[in-house]
Formats: structure tokens, C-alpha cells, sequence
């Protein structure tokens, strides 16, 4: 085994590696309301950590579940990966680390610090978020909610098929856990009062439950019901029997929601009438898919003018659209087409045309636009000291996601306002990768398709409220996370001095990334490098480093922690593999070699085969291992030309081994793309090939002796 | 006067034939000796080989005197691998003073084709540079251009390719070396007439003799492994191909055949001055090929 | 850029078997360019030499790893003037010149070389790279297309190619191009086969006595007199 002499000599000598992190925004992350860590916790999961995945989840939101469930995932919209097939199904993979995730990591402690009492009035997705965060910061907080359950909309708006509420009630349980105080069926009505009551800061998150009117002849006829309260009653136990033929007015979430909890209560016939056309229709496309496969009809371009009630029945008078010049919104306009009236009879109509908030006017707030509280943008604060508001309050209908980054903010802020801090816009100067892949990388990524989880059949599920998506598995989630481009972590030239212009990265580079600039200097494009690592392992100047701290320094770790595991287990002869970390977990082509590999076999787990220099097993012979192997994924891996770099890297290892007279078989390379047999059996070889050697070596030892 | 014997019979317009001898490795000349005897009578000249290949042998010189003690006419092959200008001029002074009067200039094969491929390669000169170093010698000057206590004169040839794969820059080649002085070329082997009546349509504008080439094959195999190994020598497939029509032990019969034939062409069409015949490890044969070639020809 | 080539490892543990205290010392231009002196190769090698005392069992040696610059330059070695006092030799990864240019600043200090200096070249792709330039100091590239003959043609000759040619490649080696065809063939490309058709009378082998020395001007007066 290796002195303790040459090892800390060679610590010594050694470049330090230090704990910068120069790694960029990715576009996920910054297209997410909450900035949540998606690159880092999508690679965990592809790692197989998911416990870890889940974790990194959770430091960025207490709710993760209910963002698996619910997130209209702007992080999909944004993801890169849209140039090269489909997006990474992000939300998809949050619900399989949340589901697979276990509960060990959550972290109930939480002290109290201050004596400052906070009231947040409303326990939608924003009340519950800043409930938690100022409870963490270490404030009494007390959340008051009007109905007799929390959750707000979450719980009173969005269906159960697509929230189940036990997953809803596991979350708020945690608040209760970490103690905040709940106080149900109390609807505020002062403020005035709640100050009285001693709490120093207020944080109203209302919500924007008010329908709009649809401002027609007979809205107010009986059958006539707005999607807010229907859906309300449907969420609160009540179960309305809206009849067989339903019509629901509007594009957005809700009117969808609608609709389809009308088919789950056995209405046979429903149709979502649309002013716009399909290009316009603000509801998530997947929905309204989900939708169309349940039997509901949009016709689009219609709208109702008048709604009259007879027998028991709606007749319902509408007019045909056409679009005009794009509005305010930047859509454009719908026209009435003249003499285009028709009419249609229904047992129920939903209006679903959009939402406001309610302010009671006790509460002595300014009021802007569509009924919403003005505040500050930066501070959230109203009018009123000590006084903040936020959600869909403040915003008018939005998201779930949005409104708990909008609690998470409040609660900062009013951080601050309590200890009479400046308030810092806390907008994330982090830089962002900017700009789209260059064509020319789009087209050198390897094309993988994009998995979604299973749901429901339409006929199943439209029975009832049970939740129609299903997890992933352990297999395809990984694939899924595989996908990652892992923006913004690439290589970079860390130390220009050092750089001799030397054109290997640019050599190398499996996307043709690196390129020359008009000085003559090679730049590495963050926005476009895919992480690979290549470049990394060939720079004869040691020039270019991984963006990440982890990245740098990971191997190294991973094999001191393989050789101090083989010292406290004293197997000889050592055998040590460097193998794919990605490959090695779930369905990975060489999860064999955890589970199968013989005893002697340390194996150390690396981000890519590609990272593994000749410096690491040279270092893994010193250290006393009789073989080395490496072990990588082949055609599964997701970059490009890693067998071939691996290679470069092997034989040049083996070259030494030769002239120091060890024997280069102690060195194989496992690549699955080329190997006939399984890899487990090739293992099983090669243990047998070093323990053989091993053993004449100790005869010969004796013979000598 | 004519500065040499074979000088005269270049100039006599008589049909020419030389053939050549490869010294031995190691100092036992006897076989040698015995093909200059077999030899001197039937030729013109003999051309004693340096270093043929590279590999390493009794010298060039010592193989010209010896023709010449026997009586025969021999032709100095001098290549610039091994020499600098300083040593090939004393040899050719040498040389001359030993009556050893024609020089056939050649560049020579590489270092790495030989047996000693890790000695130092001169080529300070090559082929038409040194052709022009002799006839600065002839003028009473060294090459820095110092003058000579007396002056050598040589009668000096040359070689070319007139079969390359690649013939335009072996022709400038060729007419730098005319233009050197060389006054005859005896030409990489050629196997068959097509692509040498194409180079002597060309070539007979200049006032040179060309003796044509010709290699005596022992067998196929030896044709491919000289296509393979053999620096600026082509063999065609369809002579490759006939003479592995031959029976086991025969080629070289086939391979003398060949020759005859060539040599018997050459001469009926009247394509150039003469034949330059290499038996290649072979000298005894070549009688035999002269007897042949001449012999039918007078049938005829 | 000169190409150099790392010595097997047997060899280099034979060289600085004498001595204890070792530093290798890296290059950071040419031979980092070429993949055999730079930081990577010094750390490569370290860990080599390392792996070369844990099989022998016996740990004599301890080592020091360093790159500079610029090796050939002696104002960079003062940087690593006070690692060098601590060791007993300098095993160089530069070039010869680089090696050389140890031995004049450290007088005292055995000097080990750890590569071969191969020659003057240019890497094609990566992991190959071609002789491109011998510093005859007596440059022609004008008159032979800019294809060096002295370098690419394994007999250096001038007035086009001698009779080994075949197929357009060397006789030394069907692999290696005849550098006097890819001459004609640029000259007829650039409409200048005139110039293949001049004769080249033999070449000044020694346009600077050797070893060579060029001065700026002749007011300079070299310190330490005739080649330092």
C-alpha cells in the first residue's frame, strides 16, 4: 500500500482545488417563479440519488408535492432541449423524486428567535409558503383561513384528480409540525383588529376568488353557476348534480377544470365555448388534450349572448367570432360575426371567464386594477405599515408555483421590515445562460426521446377523482434525467495564463464547441458547451476546469473513499473500477457490478467516464489496487465519443504499465457499446485474470524469500 | 578523343547493351570476378552497382577496377547517399586516375529501404547536381570553385523513369540532367513497350542515348515483392500474371523470355540506342538473354 | 512549434535513480501544445514515477511538480530558483533547449532531460503531429509552393523527385507523401512550374557557422562571449 509520505507530498504539490462555483443559471431555473436548483436535482435523479434530489427539491420549496402535482412547469417551456427533440418532462421527474424521495430528510426543527407575531390572512399556496419561511426564520406565526380547511385555492379550485388531497393535507400537516398556528373558519375582517391582537406584521394572500361576469341577459337564471364557486363545491363535499348537457364558458385552467369535474359527476355532454381560436387558448395544452380524450367538445370562436330559462332547461343564444386586430394583450380581438346567432339548450352553464380578488373595504387599502391590492413590487408592502400582500391577490389568478414564490419573498421581506432592515430586491443576479444552441450543437446532440409518465385511460378515469397521472419508474426516470443538457455547468478556461493556445479543446470537443475568437483566443461558449468533461481530461496545460466545484473535485474523492473502504475491509488483491454513475443505478447497464461484483472490487462511481484521467489510475495502482477497470455506458451514454477518449486515456495508462514492467492487462476498459457478453461476466474475468496474477506474484515473493 | 571506350561506342550508332554487377557483402570477390568474366566479352560496359538498396556491400570502385584489370568496360555507379561533395569528388578523381572513366550519376535510394537504416544520410548533392560537380571537375575546378592540379574527364550517364505513375515531374527531372551533361541514361527497369515508346517520342528531341531497362524476373513472387519494396520499380499485373503461368522452378525461364522479347522489340522498332540489362542476382543468365534477343532477331 | 515525445518511464527511473529530491519541471509553450511537457504530462508523470516506488517497494525518491512558462527563457527558472535549491536534480519535460537552459542558470543542478526533443513541426489533428521545418536557415519554400523538400522529402533533395516515387508517395513508405509531387502539383496549381524546371545548384549547408548565433545588430556584444 501506498505511504502516507508520497500522498501528502503529492497534496502539497498539487494545484489547490478550491470550492468556486462559476456554474451558470440554466434556463429552467431561471424561467422557474421559485428558482429551484431543476439541472442539480434532474442529475441527482439521474444519478439514482433520489433522496438527495429530493432534498435539493425541498431547500428550494416546502411544497414540493403539490408543485409535482400542479406546476404549469414554465421550466419545460424554457428548456434547451426543445432544439434538439422535446423538453426534459421536469415536473413528471419532481413527482417521481417526491414519490420515491421518503420523508427522512425533512427538517421539522424549527426555533423560535423572534417575538414579533406575524398574521397571514389566507392559506393559499402564497399564505402557506410565507408561513413556513418566517416560521423558519424563527417568527410565532398564525395563519387565519376563512374556510374550515387550508389550502385555498389548492384546495377549494383545483380538482382532486389533479391534487389529491392527501397530498395536500401530508404538506399542511408540516406546517403544523414546524409550529405555525392555524386558525380555521375565521374570516378577517379588521386588520385593525388582528394589531390589536399583537401581530406586528400582516401578510394578506386572499386570494382572487370572485368570478367575472359574463355581462349578459339571464346570467343570474338558475343553472347558471360561475366555475369558482362550482368547482368550490365540488372540492368542498358538496355534490351537485349539474345535469347531462353542460356548457362552460372560457379558455383558461378553470374552465377545463370545469368541465371535467362536470364529466366526473356524470354529465354526458359538455362543451367549453371559446371566444378565441385554438392559438389563443390560455389553458395548459396538455390539458386540454386530457380534455378532448374525455369527450368534452371546445368550439372555439363562440361565445353566449343571452341565456333564457325555460322548462328546466337553458337555452342559450350564441354568436360566431372572428378575429380582428391583436388588443391590449396582444391577442387579437374576437368580432362578433353578424347573423352568425345560434342556439342550443343545456341543463347547466359554468362561466369561467376569469377571476378577481374580493377586498373588503374595511381592510382601508389602496385597490389598482381588476380589484387587486396595490403594493411595492420589491417590498410587497401596502399602503398600510406593516401590511404586506401578495398571490393571486395582488396578481389576479396566476400559479401555484408563483404565488408560493411570491410567500417566500413576503416572508423575507417582512424579515426585514421587522428588524428594521434596508429591503434588497432579492431579483437573482445570478447570471443566466443566455441565448439558444448554436444549429450546429443542436445537431451534434444525441436525439433521445422524451418520456412522459403513464395516465389513466380517459374511460377509467373520468369515472371519478382519483389522480389520472402515474409515476415513473425507477428505469425510465433515469433515462428521462439522462436527457439533461446540463446548461450552464460546461468547462471553462479557468486559467488563461496557463492556456498555450494549444487547440486541443478545440480538437476534441465532441459539439465543436470551443472556437477562436477574432483575437485569437479560444473561448468556451458556457451557453453551448455540453458538459462532456473531454476537453477537461486532454488540456496538456491544465487550463480548463468544470464549472461546478463538485465536478472537479469528485473523482478524487471517490477514490479515496474506495481506498479507505478497501483498507478497513482488507480484500486482496484490491480491484478498483471506475464506473459510470449514471450507468450504474436503476435499470443502468452495469447496476450488476453493485450488486454481482466479487469481494476485492471497490468500486469508485463517476459522472461520466470521460472525466477519468490517467492520473486517476495511475493514482488507483499506487494505492495498492492489483487492477483497475473502467467502466462506462456505451451507446447509452448521453454525450458523444466517450468510448474513444476513455480509450486515449487507457492506453496511455498502459504504456507506463508496460515499460514499469506491471503488465497492461491490469488495466481494461469496459464498453458495453463493443462488448459481446454482459459486463458482469467480463468482471468476473477480469477478477479472476488479477487474482491469478496476484497469486504467482505472492509465489514468487516466497521463492524469492 | 573520346574519353572513353564506351564514349565510342555511344557515338558508333551501334545497337548498345550493358548490364550490371552487384558487389558482394563481405570481402570474397571471387563471384564477382567470375561474372565480369562471363561478362566483358558480350557487353558494352558493366555497371557496378553502389550499395544497391542501401545495403551496405564492397564498394562501386573496387567492382570498376576489377572490370577493368579483366579487360572489360565498366560504368562507375556513384549515388549521393553516403558522400558529401568533398568525398565523391576525390572518388571520382580516384577513378579517373585509375582509368576508370565513366559514371553513371545517381541520386541514390533512400537510408530506411537499406540494412543500416540508422546511419546518418548525406545526399548533400543529388543526381543532377553531382552531374554538374563532374563536368566542374573536367573544367579544372573543384566544387568551391578552386582550381584542380590536373583535370579528369569522365564520359557520364544518367538514369530516368520513363514508366513513373507519375511522369511530368520526371521528366523535368530528366531534362535537368540533360542539361547537366549526362550523355547517356540507362532507364528504370520498364516492362512493357507502350509506356516507353510514349517517353522516346518524347525523349528523342534531345541529343542523349537511352538505353532501355531491362529487369529479369525469377518468378511472380519476386515481381510483387519488387512492386512492393523495390524503389522505382512498376511492375505491369499482366507480367506479374504471366509469369505465374510458369511451372514451379521455371520462372526465371519465363522471366528470360520476357526479357528477350523486350529486348527483341526494342530493337526491331528501333526505339532507342540499346539495353541496359539487370539480373538482379542473376549475372550468369544475361549471356544467355543476349544470345536470344540477338539470335531471333537475326531469324527474323 | 518543436515537437518533443515523453521517455518511457523505465528510462526516466534509471536517470534520476542517483538522486533523492526530485523536481519535475514543465513547460508550458511547445511541448504543452504537443502533449508531452505541460502541466498535465508533469502531474501525468508524477503519479507515474509515484506508481514506479510503490511497485519497486522502495520509496527513495520524493517529488516536486512544477511548470513554468517558458523554459528557454532563464528570467522564468529565477521564479522556481528556491524549489530547485531544495531538490538534488531537475527532471526537464522541456525541450532540449529547455533542458539546456537549467543547466546555464543553475550551474550546481543536475539537469535530467524527460522527453525526447523531436523536431519542428505541426500537430494535423489531435494526437498527430508532422515534421514540418529542419531550420536549414536557408529558407526556399518560394520557389517550391511552399512544400519544404528539405523537410518532407526523406532524401532532401532539390531539382525534383528521384525515381522512387509511386503513386504519388515515398519510397520509404506507401504511407508518406512524395513532397516533390505534392510540389508540382501546387506549382501547376499556382501556374509557376516554371520554377521546378530551374536548376538549384547544391546548398549552402552552413549559412550560419555552427553552433548558430544571430545578433540583432553588430553593436550588441554578446555577454560571456562566443555562444554564451
Amino acid at each position: 500500500m501506498v505511504s502516507s509520505k508520497t500522498d501528502t507530498l503529492r497534496q502539497s504539490s498539487r494545484t489547490k482545488e478550491t470550492a468556486f462555483d462559476h456554474s451558470l443559471m440554466p434556463p429552467c431555473q431561471a424561467a422557474c417563479p421559485l428558482h429551484m436548483e431543476i439541472r442539480e436535482y434532474i442529475d441527482l435523479i439521474a444519478q439514482g440519488k433520489v433522496m438527495e434530489a429530493l432534498q435539493v427539491i425541498r431547500d428550494g420549496n416546502p411544497f414540493p408535492s403539490i408543485c409535482a402535482y400542479v406546476c404549469t412547469h414554465p421550466c419545460e417551456e424554457s428548456c434547451r432541449r426543445v432544439q434538439v427533440d422535446k423538453p426534459l418532462a421536469i415536473r413528471a421527474l419532481k413527482r417521481f423524486a417526491v414519490e420515491f424521495g421518503g420523508d427522512r430528510m425533512i427538517d421539522l426543527e424549527a426555533d423560535l428567535k423572534y417575538d414579533d407575531k406575524v398574521a397571514i390572512v389566507g392559506s393559499g399556496p402564497a399564505g402557506l409558503g410565507c408561513a413556513y419561511y418566517l416560521r423558519k426564520l424563527g417568527y410565532p406565526v398564525t395563519i387565519f383561513e376563512a374556510y374550515h380547511e387550508l389550502g385555498g385555492m389548492l384546495r377549494v379550485g383545483i380538482p382532486q384528480y389533479r391534487l389529491p388531497r392527501q397530498v395536500l393535507d401530508n404538506e399542511i400537516q408540516r406546517l403544523v409540525q414546524i409550529g405555525v398556528e392555524i386558525r380555521t373558519n375565521t374570516r378577517v375582517v379588521s386588520l385593525d383588529l388582528l394589531s390589536d391582537m399583537g401581530y406586528k406584521a400582516i401578510f394578506l394572500t386572499i386570494g382572487a376568488h370572485q368570478s367575472l361576469r359574463m355581462g349578459i341577459e339571464g346570467e343570474d337564471s338558475p343553472g347558471v353557476i360561475d366555475g369558482a364557486t362550482f368547482l368550490r363545491e365540488v372540492n368542498l363535499g358538496l355534490k351537485p348534480s349539474p345535469g347531462d348537457k353542460i356548457a362552460v364558458v372560457g379558455g383558461g385552467n378553470v374552465a377545463i377544470d370545469a368541465a371535467r369535474t362536470a364529466v366526473r359527476l356524470g354529465s354526458k355532454n359538455v362543451s367549453i365555448l371559446y371566444r378565441r381560436s385554438a392559438q389563443e387558448i390560455p389553458a395548459d395544452p396538455e390539458e386540454i388534450e386530457q380534455a378532448h380524450q374525455e369527450g368534452i367538445e371546445i368550439h372555439y370562436l363562440t361565445t353566449p349572448t343571452i341565456i333564457k330559462r325555460t322548462d328546466g332547461h337553458l337555452n342559450v343564444t350564441c354568436v360566431k367570432m372572428e378575429l380582428g386586430e391583436p388588443d391590449t394583450s396582444g391577442r387579437r380581438r374576437p368580432i362578433p360575426i353578424e347573423g352568425s346567432e345560434f342556439s342550443d339548450e343545456f341543463d347547466t352553464v359554468i362561466t369561467a371567464i376569469g377571476q378577481a380578488p374580493q377586498i373588503p373595504q374595511a381592510f382601508n387599502l389602496r385597490i389598482g386594477r381588476g380589484s387587486t391590492i396595490q403594493v411595492d413590487p420589491v417590498t410587497l408592502t401596502t399602503t398600510r405599515a406593516g401590511v404586506f400582500a401578495g398571490g393571486d391577490a395582488v396578481t389576479g389568478p396566476s400559479t401555484v408555483t408563483e404565488a408560493l414564490a411570491t410567500g417566500r419573498k413576503a416572508a423575507f421581506r417582512i424579515h426585514d421590515y421587522l428588524q428594521h432592515k434596508y429591503p434588497k430586491d432579492d431579483q437573482d443576479k445570478d447570471e443566466v445562460i443566455s441565448g439558444e444552441l448554436l444549429s450546429k450543437t443542436a445537431e451534434s446532440i444525441k436525439t433521445r426521446s422524451r418520456q412522459d409518465p403513464e395516465v389513466v385511460s380517459p374511460k377509467t378515469r373520468s369515472k371519478d377523482f382519483r389522480p389520472i397521472e402515474k409515476v415513473y419508474n425507477w428505469g425510465i426516470a433515469v433515462a428521462e434525467a439522462r436527457r439533461c443538457l446540463r446548461c450552464g455547468m460546461g468547462a471553462e478556461i479557468l486559467f488563461q495564463d496557463k492556456c498555450a493556445s494549444c487547440l486541443t479543446c478545440l480538437r476534441v470537443c465532441p459539439y465543436g464547441v470551443p472556437f477562436l475568437d477574432e483575437t485569437g483566443t479560444i473561448q468556451i461558449p458556457a451557453d453551448q458547451c455540453q458538459a462532456c468533461g473531454i476537453c477537461v481530461t486532454e488540456c496538456p496545460a491544465g487550463a480548463i476546469v468544470l464549472r461546478k466545484p463538485y465536478d472537479r473535485s469528485h473523482i478524487s474523492d471517490a477514490l479515496a473513499h474506495a481506498f479507505r473502504q478497501a483498507t478497513e475491509t482488507k480484500t486482496s488483491p484490491l480491484i478498483i473500477g471506475f464506473c459510470c454513475q449514471y450507468g450504474l443505478y436503476g435499470t443502468g447497464l452495469l447496476s450488476g457490478f453493485w450488486r454481482q461484483a466479487k469481494a476485492g472490487v471497490q468500486i469508485v462511481p463517476v459522472l461520466c467516464v470521460a472525466k477519468v484521467e490517467g492520473q486517476h489510475l495511475l493514482r488507483a495502482f499506487e494505492m495498492g489496487a492489483k487492477g483497475v477497470f473502467v467502466a462506462g455506458c456505451g451507446e447509452m451514454c448521453a454525450r458523444d465519443k466517450t468510448s474513444f477518449w476513455v480509450n486515449q486515456q487507457i492506453e496511455k495508462v498502459r504504456k507506463v504499465l508496460d515499460q514499469l514492467g506491471m503488465g497492461s492487462e491490469r488495466l481494461q476498459f469496459f464498453d458495453p457499446s463493443v462488448m459481446e457478453e454482459d459486463p458482469t461476466a467480463a468482471l468476473d474475468q477480469f477478477t479472476e485474470q488479477i487474482g491469478g496474477l496476484y497469486l504467482d506474484s505472492l509465489l514468487k515473493q516466497e521463492v524469492k524469500s | 578523343m573520346a574519353k572513353s571506350l564506351f564514349e565510342e561506342k555511344l557515338n558508333s550508332g551501334k545497337f548498345l547493351i550493358t548490364t550490371e554487377v552487384g558487389p558482394p557483402k563481405g570481402v570474397d570477390i571471387e563471384e564477382l570476378k567470375h561474372h565480369i568474366d562471363l561478362l566483358k566479352e558480350k557487353v558494352d560496359a558493366i555497371n557496378v552497382t553502389d550499395h544497391q538498396s542501401s545495403v551496405m556491400r564492397y564498394p562501386s570502385l573496387g567492382g570498376c577496377l576489377l572490370v577493368k584489370e579483366q579487360g572489360g568496360e565498366p560504368i562507375l555507379q556513384m549515388t549521393c547517399r553516403d558522400r558529401n561533395r568533398m568525398a565523391l569528388q576525390a572518388d571520382l578523381m580516384f577513378a579517373h586516375s585509375r582509368g576508370v572513366n565513366n559514371v553513371l550519376a545517381l541520386t541514390g535510394d533512400s537510408i530506411d529501404v537499406g540494412d543500416h537504416p540508422n546511419v546518418k544520410p548525406v545526399f548533400d548533392v543529388e543526381s543532377a547536381q553531382l552531374l554538374r560537380l563532374i563536368r566542374t571537375l573536367e573544367s579544372g575546378k573543384d566544387a568551391a570553385g578552386n582550381d584542380l592540379k590536373g583535370s579528369p574527364e569522365f564520359c557520364i550517364g544518367a538514369s530516368v523513369h520513363p514508366s513513373a505513375d507519375f511522369i511530368e515531374p520526371q521528366l523535368i527531372k530528366f531534362e535537368k540532367k540533360v542539361a547537366a551533361g549526362a550523355q547517356f541514361f540507362q532507364t528504370q527497369g520498364i516492362f512493357e513497350l507502350a509506356s516507353f515508346r510514349r517517353f522516346m517520342q518524347y525523349a528523342s528531341q534531345f541529343n542523349v542515348k537511352i538505353l532501355a531497362g531491362i529487369i529479369v524476373m525469377a518468378s511472380a513472387g519476386m515481381a510483387r515483392y519488387m512492386n512492393k519494396s523495390v524503389p522505382g520499380i512498376i511492375v505491369p499485373q499482366e507480367v506479374i500474371d504471366e509469369l505465374a503461368t510458369a511451372e514451379k522452378g521455371k520462372g526465371l525461364q519465363k522471366g528470360i523470355e520476357i526479357a528477350v522479347r523486350l529486348i527483341r522489340g526494342i530493337k526491331e522498332e528501333n526505339l532507342c540506342d540499346g539495353v541496359h540489362i539487370m539480373a538482379v542476382g542473376n549475372e550468369g543468365i544475361v549471356p544467355e538473354i543476349i544470345e536470344a534477343a540477338l539470335m531471333e532477331h537475326a531469324q527474323t | 512549434m518543436i515537437i518533443v515525445e515523453q521517455k518511457p518511464v523505465d528510462e526516466i527511473q534509471r536517470m534520476i535513480a542517483p538522486y533523492e529530491r526530485v523536481l519535475i519541471l514543465g513547460c508550458g509553450t511547445c511541448v504543452t501544445v504537443c502533449n508531452a511537457g505541460g502541466e498535465r504530462e508533469v502531474s501525468f508523470l508524477h503519479d507515474a514515477l509515484l506508481l514506479a516506488e510503490v511497485e519497486s517497494k522502495e520509496i527513495s525518491h520524493t517529488f516536486v511538480e512544477h511548470t513554468v512558462k517558458r523554459q528557454c527563457d532563464e528570467e522564468f527558472l529565477d521564479l522556481i530558483a528556491e524549489e530547485a535549491n531544495d531538490v538534488d536534480a531537475i527532471l526537464s519535460l522541456a525541450c532540449g533547449i529547455g533542458a539546456q537552459s537549467i543547466a546555464e542558470r543553475f550551474p550546481e543542478m543536475v539537469v535530467l532531460p524527460g522527453v525526447n526533443t523531436s523536431f519542428m513541426g505541426m500537430a494535423k489533428q489531435w494526437g498527430v503531429w508532422d515534421e514540418r521545418c529542419t531550420a536549414c536557415g536557408d529558407c526556399r519554400l518560394d520557389d517550391t509552393a511552399g512544400i519544404c523538400p528539405i523537410t518532407r522529402c526523406t532524401k532532401g533533395i532539390l531539382n525534383g523527385p528521384c525515381a522512387g516515387t509511386k503513386n504519388g508517395k515515398c519510397e520509404v513508405s506507401p504511407e508518406m507523401d512524395c513532397a516533390w509531387i505534392l510540389i508540382y502539383q501546387r506549382l501547376e496549381r499556382l501556374g509557376q512550374l516554371d520554377k521546378m524546371r530551374r536548376y538549384y545548384p547544391p546548398r549552402n549547408f552552413r549559412p550560419i557557422p555552427r553552433p548558430r548565433r544571430i545578433m540583432a545588430s553588430p553593436s550588441i556584444v554578446a555577454v560571456g562571449g562566443s555562444h554564451g
